[in-house]
């Protein structure tokens, strides 16, 4: 069964020019247990698609379920992850992660056994009093995914998590979101990945799904069919790096350069 | 085991295994930088990191994970903390910090101290005291209290977590400043932890 169904999906924007299309005839779907990435110039309309899929803005038409429910309102079994942390800097550590629970009616005992789980999980043992400022990028993305995953979410929804980030800690953050999807006692059963980062995408996803440039619709969906770890280096990952590539430019993107950049896009 | 500690977060650290991992656990540096559009010299400080603690070596310019580093990598997130803290312990400034707040007064040591202690196995900068505070707060050994500035010892079992209930809302920011870190401005051998200085040094330098 899908988890996620976004069927034909059009959004625009009322402006004194008349209406502005974000995105058209967007369909596909996320299954359990799927980890799929979107990649697109930048104002394609990914995020505005994440915000649709939780259900903080709705569609103009089409329509968005979350196992077979429509999505009419905020869905509470996704949770977001964002490119700016997010964190509330007069909260500790411990008291950003039961920030989301305690809409819950929760006990404080169950609140707190909750919060040390996914605070342990991320590997935050030891920071639950600290502040967001004495952290590195990389701790408080650390928060932002332990917040996110305190509320059990089925999936987890990731707007451009490891862009604000230096390459090294980018490096070891998507490993370890990878261990957590992976890991069948944690949650989240699926993930759905926003990112301007091809490479990024083909080293984590099971699926790409590739954007054109605004009004943003599909113009494939790509099969990552790789084990992993995979080496960014090797000729398989190169080829659909490429093919990526291409398929963006030749959608008529405004992002092109005409020559492949060597290397790594910079995850910073 | 070595004392330098270079300028370097933990997941930096665990960034450079993750990539090495990708390579199939042995690199030669270069190519590891070159993998991430790095310049080799960014990534000089994890792999230092790395090496101090035992988990990667270099050879000739090509970095190869021990069998500790390879453990570590094929385990989980806390599982890897865990080896770390472990391998941090081994130090000698975490074994001379460690027992400094074995030996303090509530187990707690005033951000003075601290930078005491790590100057006399390491360059006396701020950046350095933050960095090793960082990553023992990273291994779980000890925790720092940012509103009374200083560390106190985590008391743990040996082998599992503590149950739930430990995460305790501190009191907020800017509320107390006052209380503990001018009471203790008297000068490093007259104060009350002489005794506590002594051991460190004794320590420190053996």
């Amino acid at each position: 069964m899908a988890l996620i169904r976004v069927e034909h999906v059009d959004k625009s924007f009322a402006s004194r020019h008349g209406s502005i299309s974000i995105m058209q005839d967007i369909s596909f779907e996320v299954k359990d247990s799927d980890f799929v990435a979107i990649v697109g110039p930048s104002g394609c309309g990914k995020s505005t698609l994440l915000r649709l899929i939780q259900g903080l803005d709705h569609p103009t038409a089409g329509s968005i379920s979350f196992r077979d429910q429509k999505v009419d309102a905020v869905c509470p079994q996704m949770a977001m992850v964002f490119q700016s942390f997010a964190l509330y800097p007069w909260l500790t550590v411990a008291q950003n992660v039961a920030f989301g629970l305690e809409a819950l009616s929760w006990s404080p005992e169950r609140i707190g056994s909750q919060v040390e789980r996914y605070i342990s999980v991320t590997g935050l043992d030891g920071f639950q009093e600290a502040y967001p400022r004495e952290l590195s990028g990389g701790m408080r993305q650390r928060v932002g995914l332990a917040r996110a995953l305190a509320v059990e979410p089925a999936v987890l929804l990731m707007d451009e998590p490891f862009s604000a980030l230096d390459p090294l800690t980018a490096e070891s953050l998507r490993e370890e979101v990878l261990q957590l999807w992976r890991d069948p006692q944690l949650p989240p059963d699926a993930v759905l990945l926003v990112s301007h980062n091809i490479e990024e995408a083909i080293q984590l996803a099971d699926r790409v799904i590739v954007l054109s440039r605004r009004p943003g619709h599909i113009l494939a969906q790509v099969d990552v069919d790789m084990p992993r770890p995979r080496d960014r280096k090797s000729s398989a990952f190169y080829d659909l790096t490429d093919r990526v590539y291409s398929l963006i430019t030749e959608g008529g993107s405004a992002m092109a350069s005409k020559t492949r950049p060597e290397g790594a896009p910079s995850a910073g | 085991m070595p004392t330098t500690f270079p300028k370097c977060n933990p997941t930096e650290m665990m960034g450079l295994l993750v990539l090495l991992n990708s390579h199939k656990g042995s690199e030669d540096v270069a190519l590891l930088a070159d993998d991430l559009d790095l310049e080799i010299d960014e990534i000089f400080p994890a792999l230092e990191f790395a090496e101090v603690l035992q988990l990667v070596k270099v050879v000739e310019g090509r970095a190869s994970f021990t069998d500790l580093g390879k453990k570590l990598v094929g385990g989980s997130i806390r599982d890897r903390k865990a080896i770390i803290r472990d391998q941090l312990r081994k130090t000698t400034l975490f074994k001379t910090l460690l027992r400094a707040l074995e030996n303090a007064p509530g187990h707690a040591l005033s951000d003075e101290d601290l930078g005491q202690i790590v100057s006399l196995t390491t360059a006396p900068a701020d950046e350095a005291v933050q960095n090793i505070v960082n990553w023992g707060r990273y291994a779980d050994l000890f925790r720092y209290d940012a509103d009374e500035r200083r560390l106190v010892l985590t008391r743990r079992a040996p082998a599992s977590r503590p149950g739930p209930g430990q995460a305790r809302p501190p009191s907020p920011p800017g509320t107390t400043e006052s209380s503990s870190s001018s009471s203790s401005k008297s000068t490093p051998a007259a104060g009350p932890n002489t005794e506590l200085r002594t051991a460190i040094v004794a320590t420190a330098t053996s």
